[in-house]
């Protein structure tokens, strides 16, 4: 698969291959999804029985995402269709509650502040039960890696999904802590359309976002193989929605809202 | 059986459906957007929900056009005009409150070339119908990306009448089922929701051919590309606007 996409992106970037830029970025979401497929079904299947079994032990997974793996992290989160107990680590909540300020996510520097996982710590309900999941492209921001490190000396279950290619170019360190991982499977840097030179076009996220929808669905088939009803919450446009995702949310009280 | 490969065998189907059905509409769409641009004019996204992930997908990155804003409800709190315990009274939730959309629309700086992405997939929502009608009525170009599946399933919730597609200049349908989640399963329920990815398929896919559109015209593309020099001068160009 990976060989099909480097002709394909050659083929682009000597501009032979003059299809709509429209359908070249929904051809090469289907290629590199499928490249994340075959490449980790297995590792997709182990994740969605962590987090299955974490989930059956009255745990929560907790996600959180630098920059735009906060995409992923809204994936997953209280969605329609989705698994109820998951719950994510905002920065946006610290900012309402203004222990730190926009700018310094504007800039970025918000993440080389190991201290913003205390404050996670002061204004969340978290729990000796839950497991982990963070989101990086890189992989090496200083605040990622606080939080892994205190999620693995607690004794936590820990997974990391990082764009391998970045992680590797840009010293990640995230996947060291981690007892599984996935590859977003986008290119570095995250450019995938080329117009005459310039770059445009993310991948990251739409793959990122497919990927955990891949483990929403697998999540689900481990709570049937257990012959237990999956905590599967209903959208709320949907009548009767509330009542059921309120079932499914109020026993962990503020832990996943 | 539900497993990831029959999410992403549907998820394919739904995506070819997506791009056969809705080419010309996104191809208007980057037109509307190449214009806006071309006159200085900024886009302003606005989402209910996990909606607005799609203006947060082409904003603030390598290959981002730089004139997006995302119009938040939480601007309200860091800008200063309420307070956070009202802000997030589940009991009294801030945004179905009367006269909210127009509180919102006049907290930024909106210019008469500036154009509308207003996104929601029940398209039923009382904020997300207020704005589009605002911004129609201010005479601003409006692109709605909706459920055409999900709205026509529903009754209409606002005072008009009207469901969001309704106020659209452009209609993009995101092709998304009733209620979001892609995979039916043997119980009531379905898993594995789908309107992030179509939506951003529809961001990206649009952003790029509004590249190439100003490209073809020659215009200097507002596109940054990781130089810090160069982003810094672009975002400060559209400094208090994006």
């Amino acid at each position: 698969m990976g060989e099909i996409i480097k002709v394909y992106n050659e083929a682009v970037e000597s501009e032979k291959y003059h299809m709509d830029i429209m359908k070249q970025y929904f051809d090469l979401v289907k290629m590199k999804v499928d490249e994340a497929y075959d490449l980790q079904k297995d590792k997709i299947e182990r994740i969605a029985e962590m987090f299955g079994r974490c989930m059956e032990n009255g745990g929560v997974v907790q996600l959180f995402g630098v920059n735009h793996g906060e995409e992923f992290v809204n994936e997953l989160n209280y969605r329609a269709g989705g698994i109820a107990p998951f719950h994510g680590l905002k920065l946006k909540e610290l900012i309402l509650k203004e222990m730190i300020r926009q700018e310094d996510i504007d800039s970025g520097k918000i993440y080389e502040d190991v201290s913003v996982a205390d404050r996670f710590e002061e204004i969340y309900e978290l729990d000796d039960r839950d497991m982990y999941c963070l989101v990086s492209f890189y992989g090496n921001e200083p605040l990622l890696l606080e939080i892994a490190k205190r999620v693995k000396e607690r004794g936590q279950k820990l997974v990391g999904v990082v764009n391998k290619k970045s992680y590797d170019a840009h010293d990640g360190r995230l996947l060291q802590y981690c007892d599984e991982w996935l590859d977003m499977c986008a290119e570095e840097p995250d450019t995938a359309l080329c117009l005459e030179g310039v770059k445009v076009g993310q991948l990251s996220s739409t793959v990122s976002n497919c990927i955990a929808q891949m483990l929403t669905s697998e999540i689900y088939a481990w709570f049937e193989k257990q012959g237990k009803r999956a905590p599967v919450l209903l959208s709320a446009n949907i009548k009767g929605a509330d009542v059921h995702n309120d079932s499914l949310t109020d026993p962990y009280g503020r832990r996943i809202r | 059986m539900i497993d990831a490969l029959r999410f992403k065998e549907e998820l394919f189907v739904l995506l070819d459906q997506l791009y056969d059905s809705q080419k010309e509409n996104i191809e208007a769409a980057a037109q509307a957007f190449k214009e806006c641009i071309e006159k200085d004019g900024v886009v302003h996204v606005f989402g209910s929900g996990h909606s607005v992930g799609l203006g947060i997908d082409i904003k603030n990155r390598v290959g981002a056009l730089v004139p997006i804003h995302i119009m938040e409800m939480s601007d309200f709190v860091t800008r200063g005009n309420i307070s956070v315990e009202e802000f997030m009274d589940r009991k009294n939730i801030f945004e179905r409150k009367p006269g909210v959309a127009k509180q919102l629309y006049d907290l930024y700086d909106i210019r008469p070339q500036d154009i509308f992405i207003v996104i929601s997939n029940s398209g039923i929502n009382g904020i997300v119908i207020d704005i589009a009608d605002l911004a129609k009525k201010n005479g601003h170009k409006v692109i709605i990306i909706t459920s055409m599946k999900h709205t026509l399933a529903e009754e209409p919730r606002h005072p008009s009448g009207k469901k969001l597609y309704e106020f659209g200049d452009i209609v993009i349908d995101n092709c998304g089922p009733h209620g979001d989640a892609l995979i039916q399963t043997d119980g009531v329920e379905k898993v594995s929701s789908v309107s992030s990815i179509c939506n951003n398929c529809v961001a990206q896919s649009m952003a790029a051919r509004t590249v190439e559109l100003l490209k073809e015209d020659r215009f200097e593309l507002p596109v940054l590309n990781g130089d810090k020099a160069h982003d810094d001068a672009l975002k400060k160009k559209y400094e208090g606007r994006a």
